[in-house]
């Protein structure tokens, strides 16, 4: 009965469903690999910095302002200040997270994209499975940037060479799963306004070279239309009665 | 590394684990003061917004292609358009992907053939 009861095993449908990740993270991780070495860090330094930080844009900034001789404070701030958007995420998944010691260890693999898919399946599982899925999908995701930044490393460059175009198709699965996870809650005028809002200013300052400022400020400015709307269907309200 | 280059990564992958972390803790503090009510209840009406809304946001920077020119434009336009077509069909997570990834790679290869 129990046997019944775990199957099929919860980790295994999270590895299973974390494969898409691999799509956007291994191409970015060889980068990161790769110009790792080129910044003087060895390769298992550069697989180091991805284990224990594992923070895509922060370790780019990282590698990138010790290698330009910047003070270690500054990095440490500004690899800290890119991460804070991460402060919202753990909350929002903690109303479905179970009462297991492990959960608050397992927030180091709590990526954006980790975040993504576990905000969209985590409510769905039942209890019992979601410490397993989360712990699968998040290992996954884990292994395969160590995995990638170690390959960047040892062999970027003849990586690149070898297969140019694989770079530049593989990442288009986060936009797509990023599509797949948002387009279930544009179930309302009011959802749809503040969803498409915060897609078109991230994508706006994206083109402007503020990308990680644009997530916070985005979602910031989705969450005012959001209000705006209620505000206004509250005042329209009150001016028909 | 220098030793002092192994601290500053050390206290930043230790300030990026308490970013992630802290947040959660005190979040599981407050939903068992709330005890009776649902967790989706207990969580501030804010932070619920915020969630799908960072996630949207994720979407419309991940949207940008690395070499913003027309065709990467036009590939991504299409990979979107298969992408939203299966996931109408399949209501799934892994086809509305594989079928994204597989007509933004087919407009990239094409225009390279041309």
């Amino acid at each position: 009965m129990s046997r019944q009861a775990i199957s099929p095993r919860p980790w295994l449908i999270g590895l299973r469903e974390a494969i898409p990740l691999l799509g956007g993270y291994v191409p970015v991780a060889v980068s990161f690999g790769l110009i790792s070495v080129q910044a003087g860090f060895s390769p298992w330094e550069a697989v180091v910095v991805s284990t224990l930080i594992y923070a895509g844009a922060s370790q780019f900034l990282f590698v990138g302002m010790v290698a330009g001789g910047a003070s270690l404070w500054l990095v440490i701030a500004m690899t800290l200040l890119i991460n804070l958007r991460h402060v919202v995420y753990g909350p929002n998944l903690a109303p479905w997270l179970t009462a297991s010691r492990w959960w608050p260890w397992l927030m180091h693999g709590l990526t954006d994209q980790v975040f993504a898919l576990a905000h969209h399946r985590l409510p769905q599982l039942p209890a019992a499975q979601r410490l397993g899925w989360f712990t699968g999908a998040a290992l996954l995701a884990w292994a395969s940037w160590i995995a990638g930044t170690a390959l960047g490393a040892v062999a970027g460059n003849w990586l690149m060479a070898r297969w140019p175009l694989l770079g530049e198709i593989m990442p288009f699965a986060l936009p797509a799963l990023f599509l797949v996870l948002v387009i279930p809650r544009f179930t309302s005028w009011r959802w749809s306004l503040a969803l498409g809002s915060s897609i078109l200013v991230a994508l706006l300052c994206t083109l402007a070279g503020y990308t990680n400022l644009g997530i916070p400020f985005a979602a910031a400015c989705g969450a005012l239309c959001f209000y705006l709307v209620k505000a206004d269907a509250a005042s329209a309200g009150a001016n028909n009665e | 590394m220098s030793n002092a280059l192994w601290l500053a990564m050390l206290a930043s992958a230790i300030g990026t684990l308490l970013l992630r972390m802290i947040p959660l803790l005190w979040m599981r503090r407050r939903l068992s003061r709330h005890d009776g009510e649902s967790g989706g209840e207990a969580l501030p009406q804010w932070l619920g917004i915020l969630g799908p809304l960072m996630i949207a946001a994720l979407f419309g920077v991940s949207l940008v292609p690395r070499h913003p020119d027309a065709l990467s434009w036009l590939a991504t336009l299409i990979g979107v358009a298969a992408t939203l077509l299966t996931w109408r069909f399949t209501r799934s997570l892994g086809w509305p992907i594989a079928a994204g990834v597989a007509a933004f790679g087919a407009v990239v290869i094409l225009a390279g053939l041309v």
